[in-house]
């Protein structure tokens, strides 16, 4: 964990020695970056970039930001909530460190995801002064969503990792089609859960490395140019297209992870907020781990 | 409804003498910051005999641009003459037309808030902004509007081989046809044409 830390530290610290020294756009820099567009043998990432971020990316984004709400309230209405009781008992499964991180990691997503919007749509924002503040924004709240990913991605690795039965609930889509309450056999984390997981922590991770490429533009990484063979203008190009693509898979599993905790499974939002979950909720969506805690002499 | 000309930019390679005079001359007039150059001259194939050849860039304000595709907040905006000109207060620096553009033209001064990218800055074609033409405001954030005052702009002006063009598409052709002519070679058409204005 301490050598990502270094990492990223180190990669900070590179980008703010590179504004000191020579650009890599603007500079000798220049002919090089600008040579190899739309050449044959190049990859094309320049007109490939224009092509996509103004014919598809802010599309996508509206019908995600309007697709995913849809499909849930649809949900909603046809199959509803699945209520479990409250006043059984409960076992406490998510201990103050667990908390913490993930309501940092959460507040930040709350800020991030809607500033991402803002950004995207800014033309029907009007630019200026609402829409910089949201880019702004959604720099600075990069930074405690950095600080916990790492530690995320740890304590809850063992969860996360799929299974067998994880198919069979891909298959049904987790019991959450029908109204009735099935037995569900999943462990601590069901599929989807664990999918998200590896779409926030990866997905995550992707994010803020392609963000503070962007960010920090003229920065100076010898060896990214060595390992990929592109040009800087190059390589933000591919960073933008990455934080774009990678930005509908994190925004799309971030809403439904919203929807599940707070209306698809009625109350389950407390466990993470208090640090119990319910005996009845873990005893039908998470019949594997149920049993493995009264084995435990839990409940 | 009145004929606009389209303005281009034409610089001779086998004219420029990469002496640097336009990059200068350009950030005087429009007191850019340091760190700043509108217009910079590049000198490609390097070493390479018979090859080598300095040509001076800046925005091409291309035909299609690119940067008013991509730009998120749409502060570009094309003027019928073909200049691209952009809003500086809607802009807010996200780096979009520089990845766009096949020149590396946009240029972002550190002026914001936690060292981050400010208003995009590029060449203007010396005709200012969105803002009252020669006004105290245009000036400071767009530079001189040389074209409102009927003037060159002063890259072209100064150019002390007249390797440097600017003007109505049909007038640069003729100058570029007779010069070709002249010299009975170099046909092909100047560093950056065929992105900037498709050959036409």
């Amino acid at each position: 964990m301490k050598k990502y830390l270094y990492m990223f530290i180190a990669t900070l610290a590179l980008a703010s020695v590179a504004w000191a020294t020579e650009s890599q756009i603007w500079g000798e820099m220049r002919i090089q970056n600008i040579l190899g567009y739309g050449q044959e043998e190049s990859l094309k990432l320049g007109v490939l970039f224009t092509f996509l971020q103004s014919k598809y990316f802010a599309w996508i984004f509206l019908a995600v930001l309007i697709g995913v709400p849809t499909v849930f309230f649809v949900h909603y209405k046809l199959v509803g909530p699945k209520v479990f009781p409250h006043s059984h008992k409960k076992h406490y499964a998510f201990n103050l460190f667990h908390r913490t991180v993930h309501q940092i990691a959460a507040i930040s997503f709350l800020v991030l995801v809607p500033t991402g919007f803002i950004i995207v749509f800014g033309d029907f924002f009007g630019g200026g002064t609402l829409v910089r503040m949201a880019k702004n924004l959604h720099g600075i709240f990069t930074i405690p969503f950095a600080i916990v990913v790492i530690p995320m991605a740890l304590m809850w690795l063992k969860e996360a990792l799929f299974n067998f039965e994880d198919v069979k609930w891909f298959m049904i889509l987790g019991g959450y089609l029908s109204k009735e309450k099935q037995i569900i056999n999943a462990t601590q984390f069901n599929a989807g859960q664990k999918m998200w997981y590896w779409v926030a922590i990866l997905g995550g991770i992707t994010m803020i490395l392609s963000g503070a490429m962007m960010f920090f533009l003229d920065f100076k990484m010898e060896m990214l140019h060595n390992l990929t063979g592109l040009s800087q203008i190059d390589l933000l190009r591919v960073a933008a297209i990455v934080h774009n693509v990678m930005g509908f898979a994190v925004v799309a599993l971030f809403i439904t992870h919203v929807y599940m905790s707070m209306f698809a499974i009625k109350g389950a939002v407390n466990s993470i907020i208090t640090g119990y979950v319910e005996e009845e909720e873990v005893k039908f969506l998470h019949n594997a781990w149920y049993k493995k805690l009264k084995e435990k002499g839990k409940f | 409804m009145m004929e606009y000309a389209r303005m281009k930019f034409y610089c001779d390679e086998s004219r420029c003498i990469e002496c640097d005079g336009c990059s200068i001359a350009c950030a005087e007039a429009h007191e850019l910051p340091v760190g700043i150059s509108r217009r910079k001259v590049i000198t490609i194939n390097e070493g390479i005999p018979g090859k080598e050849f300095s040509t001076s860039v800046a925005c091409m304000h291309c035909t299609d641009a690119p940067c008013e595709q991509v730009c998120p907040v749409d502060c570009f905006y094309i003027r019928e003459d073909g200049i691209v000109l952009h809003d500086k207060e809607k802009c807010i620096g996200c780096g979009y037309c520089l990845y766009a553009c096949p020149f590396g033209a946009p240029q972002f001064p550190r002026d914001g808030a936690f060292g981050a990218k400010g208003a995009m800055d590029k060449c203007t074609m010396c005709a200012g902004g969105p803002l009252e033409t020669n006004s105290e405001k245009e000036r400071h954030l767009y530079g001189q509007n040389r074209i409102a005052e009927g003037k060159v702009p002063l890259c072209a002006a100064m150019c002390s081989t007249k390797a440097l063009l600017v003007g109505d598409a049909q007038s640069v052709s003729n100058i570029f046809r007779a010069r070709v002519a002249a010299r009975g070679k170099g046909a092909n058409a100047p560093y950056g044409w065929d992105k900037a204005y498709k050959n036409q």
